[in-house]
């Protein structure tokens, strides 16, 4: 039971990573907070079974396409909606938000609801640990959440596109005096979280069925684990990631699985009374110690 | 134009309208019948289908015959949403008094999908003396509500299985694996939700204490949870040998791939809503094989000893284009219909009290079998088709489904999925 649950915790912590990824990149590069994340997920899982079922297209193909839709989609967004209301917190969390009801709300209407839903693992089978088997879906989200982590590494430190993102996430103005277009980087960063989003959803929904009230889960799973981390950092996210990760799997295994949910809200409500910036966040430090 | 040209175009145009005028004073109202379930959920979606499958089927023969008029039946569905998690059960009773008051209707068909709602609508339904028959709802506190206070709760019924029927079909099969293979210790996983909970506990107090097993463990999960790991973890770690599943949800088919992956060696015996239809063994990417699953109904799956049910059963694939894919609720939807049909025309009339009486006498050889109603407003389930209403147990063998209990309509003997063995 220990080894499992070492093992189950640590896949758990790595999912959560890989949920979190695009929201925290969109936040911590254009400040918005993307609410509608949740919805761009579900849409890229629905979008993969289409291409697959309908289109009778590859899988690995269903996926790029999934993906690309995505962040075609975030870029929608971004020109369309946030553009028109940046700057103003409020408005960009009802905008986003309304966003998301209404494409989850529009997939139940258009009848996307039952188990037929699911999409194929990326490789089949399973493997022991111990006594413990762990399939190798699972072990593919091991290996997403490690390699995307390192492609965000890569890409924000060494190309011109993300150390853009970094400029404008640090100080706009300055960036802009560079020559840089703030607005173009945002609806970029935009494109990157709901491609990200797609990337974890062709990773994980195959643990699971898509489901359109799955959306909020996601959304609710990725504010939690970027409050506890801190808004914008990636160190934050992956250590919130592991705190709430194997919390909730012990919760599951040695109390109940009705508790999981409750290990997220608990952990956003203690970070907000302790520390609101989160475990590594430098939002609102200056105002904290004061 | 002049006034005689005039005065003919109006007498012309006023005998074109006449005959439509003559229908629509002339035409029977429609009875209304009130459709509040759950669409979002397969059970409560095939449910409306099958109603208005039936509801077709009545109006094409001419419709209902009350009194010496015909009058058609009229489907009004809403979308109650309450299956659905965090939607509150005021909203289901918000969507039964819409359909009362605003669309008209005489009687409410399917009825909520949640034992919850269902159980509280009771106490509408008795204001407006609208009959109500419930198609999903399992919880056996409606047939208590009936019995403890007959003048108030006389307008309920239920057609499908409930909660204590299903008890005897999963503890005859836990009856059967203790038999044949020797198997005695068991893990229960279910959802948190009235009938499920209320399921899990009357298996342990009605059948696993009574017959000597051991109750490993036993996990509740809630509505939309899609990782059973951890209860698969402490099912192995306790050495059961049978794993009682007992969900509606969507996402709950996913247990079964599960456990395939993590090669728990015990066998899944057991209620898991999207494991009934034939679409589960290409959906779960074949991974099933040797899963136990109960068929609340027959008819819902084809019973070749009861021919009602296949013709049932193909008489709803040639109608949608698809088979029946949920193991609960389509038959009793489509059955309730008819006894309406029945109960109204015995009682010459629409009147919840008179229909309700004739309801009590019903006695119809149906798709699910012969469906009578009890005291408490149940209708009765048992082994014997020509006898009663029934329920069955279906193993998933290379892709399809094998009737394997009750005896008397079994078409295949339990086998062991391949690495588990007997224990005698």
């Amino acid at each position: 039971m220990l080894l499992g649950t070492l093992i189950y915790g640590f896949v758990n912590s790595c999912l959560l990573a890989l949920l979190a990824m695009g929201f925290n990149l969109t936040f911590g590069i254009s400040g918005v907070a993307n609410f509608s994340y949740g919805a761009i997920y579900i849409f890229s899982g629905f979008a993969a079974w289409i291409f697959l079922n309908s289109a009778g297209l590859p899988y690995a193909l269903c996926v790029i396409m999934a993906i690309g839709l995505s962040a075609t989609l975030g870029v929608l967004i971004y020109h369309v909606v946030i553009k028109r209301v940046k700057g103003l917190a409020l408005s960009e969390v009802m905008a986003t938000f309304g966003l998301g009801l209404a494409i989850m709300e529009l997939f139940r209407y258009f009848d996307f609801v039952g188990f037929k839903y699911t999409l194929p693992n990326l490789i089949e089978g399973s493997v022991a640990i111990g006594d413990v088997y762990i399939d190798y879906q699972r072990i593919a989200v091991i290996l997403a959440a490690i390699a995307l982590t390192g492609f965000i590494y890569v890409f924000t430190h060494y190309t011109r596109t993300g150390l853009a993102f970094r400029a404008i996430a640090q100080d706009e103005r300055t960036a802009l005096t560079f020559g840089m277009d703030s607005d173009h980087i945002a609806a970029l960063s935009m494109g990157f979280g709901s491609a990200l989003a797609a990337a974890a959803a062709v990773v994980v929904l195959p643990l699971g069925t898509i489901a359109v009230e799955g959306g909020y889960d996601v959304l609710l799973n990725a504010l939690a684990v970027c409050i506890v981390g801190g808004l914008g950092s990636t160190v934050g996210i992956l250590v919130a990631s592991v705190l709430i990760g194997y919390a909730q799997t012990i919760t599951a295994n040695y109390l109940e699985p009705h508790w999981m949910m409750l290990v997220s809200l608990i952990a956003i409500a203690i970070v907000l009374c302790i520390k609101p910036s989160g475990i590594f966040g430098h939002q609102k430090e200056l105002e904290e110690r004061i | 134009m002049s006034k005689q040209a005039l005065r003919v175009f109006s007498l012309l145009f006023f005998l074109t309208l006449l005959p439509g005028f003559y229908s629509v004073c002339h035409s029977a109202d429609p009875i209304v019948l009130g459709v509040p379930t759950s669409l979002g959920f397969l059970e409560g979606k095939e449910g409306l289908a099958c109603v208005n499958l039936a509801v077709d089927e009545i109006n094409a023969a001419g419709g209902v015959n009350v009194g010496g008029t015909m009058r058609p039946f009229k489907v009004v569905a809403i979308d109650a949403r309450g299956a659905e998690p965090g939607v509150p059960v005021a909203e289901v009773i918000k969507a039964h008094k819409k359909l009362i008051l605003e669309d008209g209707a005489k009687f409410i068909v399917f009825g909520s999908f949640r034992s919850e709602a269902a159980i509280a609508c009771m106490d509408l339904v008795s204001q407006y003396k609208i009959p109500m028959l419930l198609g999903t709802a399992m919880s056996p506190e409606m047939q208590k509500k009936v019995t403890q206070d007959y003048d108030k709760y006389k307008y309920t019924f239920r057609v499908c299985l409930n909660a204590v029927y299903l008890i005897k079909y999963l503890g005859g099969t836990m009856g059967y694996l203790n038999k044949k293979f020797g198997f005695n210790k068991v893990f229960i996983m279910d959802q948190d939700v009235a009938w499920a909970r209320k399921t899990g506990d009357l298996m342990i107090s009605m059948v696993f204490e009574k017959m000597g097993w051991q109750v490993v463990g036993r996990q509740t999960y809630p509505t939309g949870a899609s990782d059973f790991s951890s209860g698969l973890m402490k099912a192995k770690a306790g050495g059961a040998q049978v794993i009682l599943p007992i969900f509606d949800m969507p996402q709950s088919g996913i247990l079964v791939k599960q456990w395939n992956a993590m090669k728990v060696p015990a066998l899944v015996a057991g209620f898991i809503s999207p494991l009934a239809g034939p679409a589960a063994w290409k959906t779960f990417d074949e991974k099933i094989e040797g899963a136990i699953n109960a068929i609340f109904e027959i008819g819902n799956v084809p019973v070749k000893k009861v021919p009602k049910s296949v013709e049932f059963f193909e008489k709803y694939e040639k109608r949608y284009g698809k088979p029946i894919e949920a193991g609960h609720s389509p038959a009793p939807a489509y059955e309730m219909v008819y006894l309406l049909k029945d109960a109204i025309e015995k009682a010459r009339s629409v009147d919840g009290d008179a229909v309700v009486t004739e309801l009590e006498k019903t006695d119809r050889l149906g798709a699910m079998g012969r469906i009578k109603f009890g005291k408490d407003h149940q209708v009765i389930y048992g082994e014997d088709p020509a006898e009663n209403a029934m329920g069955c147990m279906i193993q998933w063998r290379q892709g399809k489904r094998v009737v394997v209990y009750p005896e008397s309509v079994a078409e295949g003997e339990i086998a062991l999925p391949e690495g588990l063995k007997a224990v005698k």
